[in-house]
């Protein structure tokens, strides 16, 4: 359970803020999907959320410890995975080393284990050929399965993706939205989705909107 | 999957990026590594040119005494007398054997006349140069002898002011002998060829006449002295036993000049020659000027290269590091990715240092290959101009002295000695600064690798500040 409370922030002026005394909370098993129009403060709310940024004011509680103590490295290490619209993977390296790398940075309970890796890829319609061509070979919508698996595979509880179909055609976005229902309802994580894609926002368990500096839980 | 490995896997994925890198990492260290061989090349230079700069000791008459005892005798007769004094070649002798001298020379003059043959005159001649020539008493004849231990080793010689046409030179086993080397031009006007035997007539109230035989001819360059009323082609030179035999000092000599094996050593043996020649008639004085003006090209390449060390290191460090400030930022998007899986900052820099690590090892390589050649040719380069410019200056100081020579100071024997000098020094410049030799150590090959991984290190903490002071927000969710 992720718990959000009293969560006040802005930048520049404090009278001006782009949101006050939010409360929100995430709970493992199910799909939150956040809309909102642009500059409304989403990818703010999530960097919060991932542990990426601090809000002015507030506090944000994992299982009713404060972020503050978890340590903000700490946490991005063992407690949250992050989907991004694009750049989710070192350009450098394939699709296979990159989650080698993950689960080693993380140190998480599959390090090392490639043969599982190839058959997490091989379900997500990932080939052995593609997972070891150089990442930056895939298309987009290989390159956003990749991270998704990745967030899969790390020990993380949270999975923080802003805008993961963003750059992504209908087809492959249905594809990614059904492996992120995967990631909540089977293997019990919370998934928070930023989108202003109204058919992923459907998708979701929980639909929140950010409305006039107000989040709205539907 | 470390961050060891993923510096791997990026120089391998980044070939192009790598290959700039290691050029430009190369040539920075091509250059540090020229100044590093420049150095220790100038360094060991300068330890040869100490051994070999024919540093010279030379014992002569304490003129100060001589000219106050000249003042004596002048105030009880009326005619001054002076007298040369003189020292047994016994102590010359065991002062020459000491190890840290090479080799000495023994010069002894008298005067004499012409008898079997005609001097040479020059147009201006006149006769007189009394004291200054002749040494013992005012009467002074038209012909000179310089008795050497051996030609080869006496100033004018090696100086190439004079030169042996034909025949030999005057060496150590004439002594006690009357070989003589007269000069061309007088044997030319009389007739002389090697093996004619010559005349000459002291000068003292005996008047007796010695025989001589011609086993060299020398040239003298120039044809008119500067001593007035001499002219050169009438100096003879013999071993140095004759003039003192002509002077009534037998086994004795005036002048012996000492060259040094090791010009470290000057000031220890000036001390010991002082002590076996203990006397206070005699100066003994030594003179490493050529030495010192051996020394100043080694010590200016020396600073050079301690200049282009330093410059290239600081250089390098700045360019280095302005292309990776400049490649971490197009790396944010990479940095960012790293930074969410919660890698920490010191593991990013890690990357970023083992990446130009390799590179460095890589860079070493090539200039260890380039830098000999380019160092080698910079080296002698840079040491053939400082060559040429001391030289020149050489030559220029001791252009001044010889407009009045004999008037001021101590006359002649001051004048001697400039020349020595002179000789000296361009002869052991020939010796030791043309084999400036730019070879690679052990110890050049560690000064290197340090120099290079100062440079990265450095370059790595400026543009470490810029990682560190990403926000990790602004890496990936600001668009
Ligand atoms: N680092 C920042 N400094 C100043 N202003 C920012 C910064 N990041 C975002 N903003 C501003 O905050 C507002 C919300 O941004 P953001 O959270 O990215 O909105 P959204 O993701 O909903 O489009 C925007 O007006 C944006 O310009
Ligand atoms: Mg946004």
């Amino acid at each position: 359970m992720l718990t959000v409370k009293n969560l006040t922030h802005w930048y520049g002026q404090a009278d001006k803020p782009l949101y006050e005394d939010v409360d929100l909370s995430f709970d493992t098993g199910q799909v939150y999907t956040i809309v909102g129009a642009s500059g409304s403060g989403k990818t703010t709310l999530l960097s919060f959320l991932a542990g990426l940024d601090k809000p002015q004011k507030g506090d944000i509680f994992l299982d009713g410890k404060n972020l503050k103590k978890i340590g903000a490295t700490n946490y991005r290490k063992h407690k949250v995975a992050i989907v991004f619209q694009q750049y989710n993977l070192l350009g450098y390296m394939s699709a296979l080393d990159n989650i080698l790398t993950a689960l080693s940075v993380t140190g998480s309970a599959h390090k090392g284990e490639r043969q599982y890796v190839l058959d997490t890829l091989k379900r997500v319609g990932i080939n052995e050929d593609d997972a070891k061509k150089n990442a930056q070979k895939l298309s987009g919508g290989q390159q956003q399965r990749v991270a998704i698996v990745r967030a899969l595979l790390v020990d993380a509880n949270i999975v923080i993706a802003d805008e993961p179909t963003g750059n992504l055609d209908g087809e492959n976005a249905a594809m990614i939205i059904n492996l992120f229902q995967e990631l909540a309802h089977d293997h019990q994580k919370s998934v928070i989705i930023v989108t202003h894609d109204p058919h992923v926002a459907d998708q979701g368990d929980v639909k929140i909107s950010l409305e006039n500096r107000e989040f709205v839980v539907a | 999957m470390n961050y060891l490995k993923r510096a791997m896997l990026y120089l391998t994925h980044k070939k192009g990026q790598s290959l700039l890198l290691l050029l430009i990492m190369s040539a920075i260290l091509v250059f540090v590594l020229s100044g590093i061989i420049i150095q220790n090349a100038a360094l060991s230079a300068t330890n040869s040119v100490t051994k070999s700069a024919g540093t010279t000791i030379s014992v002569s008459a304490n003129r100060n005494k001589m000219f106050a005892k000249m003042r004596s005798s002048s105030s009880k007769s009326k005619t001054p007398t002076i007298t040369t004094p003189t020292v047994s070649n016994e102590k010359i002798k065991k002062a020459g054997k000491l190890s840290t001298v090479a080799y000495y020379n023994i010069t002894n003059t008298a005067s004499v006349n012409a008898s079997s043959f005609d001097t040479v005159s020059t147009s201006t001649g006149s006769q007189g140069m009394g004291m200054m020539k002749g040494g013992k008493g005012a009467s002074t004849g038209n012909i000179s002898i310089e008795g050497v231990t051996s030609t080869k080793l006496t100033s004018s010689f090696i100086s190439k002011e004079d030169k042996i046409v034909s025949g030999r030179n005057i060496k150590a086993s004439d002594a006690n002998s009357k070989n003589v080397v007269i000069e061309k031009e007088l044997a030319s006007s009389n007739n002389l060829k090697i093996g004619d035997s010559i005349t000459v007539k002291t000068t003292t109230s005996g008047k007796k006449k010695i025989q001589l035989k011609v086993v060299g001819i020398y040239k003298a360059k120039s044809t008119s002295s500067s001593m007035p009323g001499s002219d050169p082609s009438n100096t003879i030179y013999t071993s140095y036993t004759l003039p003192a035999s002509v002077t009534g000092t037998t086994g004795k000599s005036s002048t012996v000049t000492y060259t040094l094996e090791d010009s470290g050593k000057e000031k220890a043996t000036t001390k010991k020659i002082k002590s076996i020649i203990n006397s206070s008639s005699f100066t003994v004085s030594s003179n490493d000027e050529s030495y010192q003006q051996l020394l100043q090209p080694m010590k200016n390449v020396q600073s050079f290269a301690n200049k282009i060390v330093w410059l290239v290191a600081i250089a390098g460090t700045i360019i280095l590091g302005l292309i990776i400030i400049l490649s971490v930022r197009t790396r944010q998007k990479e940095i960012g990715v790293l930074v969410s899986l919660g890698e920490s900052k010191l593991h990013i820099v890690g990357q970023l240092f083992s990446e130009l690590f390799v590179i460095l090892i890589g860079a070493m390589v090539i200039a260890l290959l380039l830098g000999n050649f380019v160092g080698n040719k910079v080296g002698n380069q840079l040491l053939a101009q400082q060559q040429t410019t001391s030289i020149t200056t050489t030559a220029k100081s001791s252009d001044g002295p010889g407009g009045a020579p004999g008037t001021q100071h101590n006359g002649g024997g001051m004048h001697g000695g400039a020349m020595m000098s002179q000789a000296s020094t361009s002869s052991a410049s020939q010796r030791a600064l043309k084999t400036l030799n730019t070879s690679i150590s052990p110890s050049s090959i560690m000064k290197l690798g340090g120099m290079g991984l100062v440079i990265i290190a450095l370059a790595v903490c400026v543009s470490s500040i810029s990682i560190l002071r990403l926000r990790p927000k602004d890496i990936l969710l600001g668009e």
